[in-house]
């Protein structure tokens, strides 16, 4: 499976600062671990590929990727891209998930079919160890211009390989945990969702039904490093 | 006369008689009211209005467990016998099978007849009960939960299935005012967050209860009030403590944990006064206290007095046991801060929740349900 990340934040020592995905990158990095370690073997792994179109940093590449291993993060490619080509690159790199925090960048992701999802400053403060997904059930998807089918499949088939990933470990103690909302609806909508989810072999581990309740300390309580809703939308 | 959509439930009429062994209704036929059905938004439709939950702030939320609204014995055992990868794939197997209903289900049905009152009287106010349902369980599970409400034709539309997670942080968020649950463990650390909470069993019977009142008993100490009563009673005797409370009468108690919950009733049953419904109101609240009427009890009243909160019966047992009291009360629910008491009134029908608060705890009893998952 395969992840881009796009920016990092600069620092005066001359290495980039922890950026807002770093917590995201070491909790991808214990999945694969602990993957491994259920089987030595295991194919479905998470690949992390760091994607910047900014000119300025690209010209600080060895700063990048000097800083990247002063962390200890598993980045396994770097790709310097202008602002013209690198959906061409997400697409050609057969991209799962692309994850940034450039609007612009994800719409532009999602209208050519790639999953596409916009991290906030809130992905800065969530757990290393257990990489946590959350399926909103019922948000509203706002479908721009055109490839809305394409983004849902793409949606859809990351779903199931996060599925897949999920059931290699129990129910306790696993590096991953997905969690369902459903903010509107009432349980019905939920139980949808959850058969949804179950129907592209994504088994949830938590799931709260909100109807109507605010979702702001939900959100806070279950610190997500993503968010997803497009296989759940309902176009 | 107001008309109560109540669901038939496994509850006797008549005598007090045995609840029969789980045998969950299978779901034959029925099934075809939730598979692939997509939810409406009926209200926008215009058709049959299934009302809006009200927002937390303004509702009487009641969180209640998967395992005291409903009887999951059989799949307990599963559990604690054949482990967890069993137990999910039994509750997967038999999802289509509903639960039956548990000890807190004749409560959380007078809850919803409650708020069916409340809404012909006030359509446009939130001040209402809302029942969360509230599980440990794993989401992929959940969906048995969902068709058992579906079945039992219970309005309840939030819940929260934790994954095995500690459900306080949102229990909070949701801003609740009282916490059901069978593991005493867990409603201890609702207690020690500031949430009332209590600790149900599934009696051996239960006694039939009203559709139509909702009635809610309290022990006074360490329920209502603080213990602090009772920690004199402990380590001086009976004598001391009658002493004390003499001494003490004009002072108030201090607040227990249940205090803000007969608030919150208190508020639900003045909008019925305010409709001139007092003698017909749908809420009525009982205290039932070893304290006695003529002397440790003034302090009690004048302490719920000077608290502006109204309990429509005192019943001061002056030590005697108080199961046959409860008995002929019968309410949906008995708060107790002590087991002794609770196994009392469960020996004798009634559904009793134990408070695990204060010194009382120290010198409990036998049973210590601390069975968790």
């Amino acid at each position: 499976m395969q992840c881009f990340e796009s920016g990092g934040a600069e620092d005066p020592d001359g290495l980039y600062a922890g950026g807002i995905a770093f917590p995201l990158l070491q909790a991808l990095q214990k999945v694969n671990e602990r993957l491994l370690k259920e089987n030595p073997a295991e194919s479905l792994l998470f690949d992390v590929i760091l994607i910047t179109t900014e000119s300025q940093q690209q010209q600080q590449n060895s700063r990048i990727t000097e800083s990247i291993r002063h962390h200890g993060l598993k980045v396994s490619r770097f790709c310097f891209s202008n602002e013209e080509d690198f959906i061409e690159n997400l697409l050609n790199n057969n991209v799962h998930l692309f994850l940034t925090t450039n609007r612009n960048e994800a719409l532009q992701g999602s209208q050519k079919g790639v999953l596409s999802v916009l991290l906030d400053e809130h992905t800065a403060s969530c757990p290393t160890e257990q990489l946590r997904v959350l399926f909103c059930g019922d948000a509203v998807v706002q479908s721009e211009a055109g490839s809305a089918l394409a983004s849902k499949q793409a949606a859809q088939s990351f779903s199931t390989q996060l599925g897949k990933m999920r059931g290699r470990f129990g129910p306790f103690d696993s590096p991953i945990s997905i969690a369902l909302v459903t903010s509107r609806g009432g349980r019905e909508s939920c139980g949808d969702a959850l058969r949804t989810l179950r129907s592209l072999g994504v088994n949830a581990d938590e799931a709260y039904c909100l109807a109507g309740a605010p979702r702001g300390p939900i959100k806070r309580l279950l610190q997500p490093h993503f968010l997803l809703s497009e296989c759940l939308s309902s176009n | 006369m107001v008309k109560m959509s109540l669901e038939p439930v496994q509850v006797m009429s008549g005598q007090v008689a045995e609840l029969p062994k789980v045998a969950p209704s299978s779901n034959g036929d029925s099934g075809g009211s939730w598979e692939g059905k997509r939810e409406f938004d009926k209200d926008h439709l215009g058709l049959t209005a299934k009302p809006k939950p009200p927002k937390p702030e303004n509702a009487v939320t009641v969180a209640v467990s998967s395992r005291v609204l409903f009887r999951t014995e059989r799949e307990q055992k599963v559990f604690e016998q054949k482990g967890v990868e069993e137990y999910l794939r039994y509750q997967i197997e038999h999802e289509n099978e509903p639960f039956a209903p548990g000890p807190a289900f004749p409560f959380v049905k007078a809850l919803e007849a409650v708020n069916a009152r409340l809404r012909e009287l006030y359509p446009q106010s939130e001040e209402l009960f809302d029942i969360v349902l509230v599980t440990y369980n794993h989401a992929h599970v959940g969906i048995r939960l969902i068709n058992t409400i579906n079945h039992h034709n219970l309005f309840i539309e939030r819940f929260c299935m934790t994954g095995g997670s500690s459900p306080i942080g949102y229990l909070k968020a949701w801003q609740t005012n009282l916490y059901l649950s069978a593991d005493a463990n867990k409603v201890r650390e609702a207690l020690t967050e500031g949430i009332a909470a209590a600790t149900m069993f599934m009696p051996e019977k239960m006694t039939e209860v009203s559709k139509s009142q909702l009635r809610v008993a309290f022990d006074g100490d360490a329920v209502l009030f603080s213990d602090e009563s009772e920690r004199i009673f402990k380590a001086h005797g009976l004598d001391k403590f009658f002493e004390h409370e003499k001494e003490n009468e004009d002072r108030l108690l201090d607040h227990g944990p249940l205090k803000g919950f007969l608030e919150a009733l208190g508020k639900l049953q003045k909008k019925f006064y305010a409709k001139g419904q007092r003698l017909d109101c749908p809420i009525r609240t009982y205290l039932v206290t070893a304290r006695s009427a003529a002397s440790s009890g003034i302090r009690a009243l004048k302490t719920l007095r000077a608290w502006g909160l109204e309990i429509d019966e005192a019943l001061f047992l002056a030590g005697a046991p108080k199961g046959p009291m409860l008995e002929k009360i019968r309410p949906h629910i008995y708060f107790d801060d002590q087991m002794f008491h609770v196994e009392g009134a469960a020996e004798m029908g009634t559904i009793a929740a134990h408070v695990p608060y204060g010194i009382a705890q120290k010198h409990n009893s036998k049973h210590n349900t601390s069975a968790g998952k």
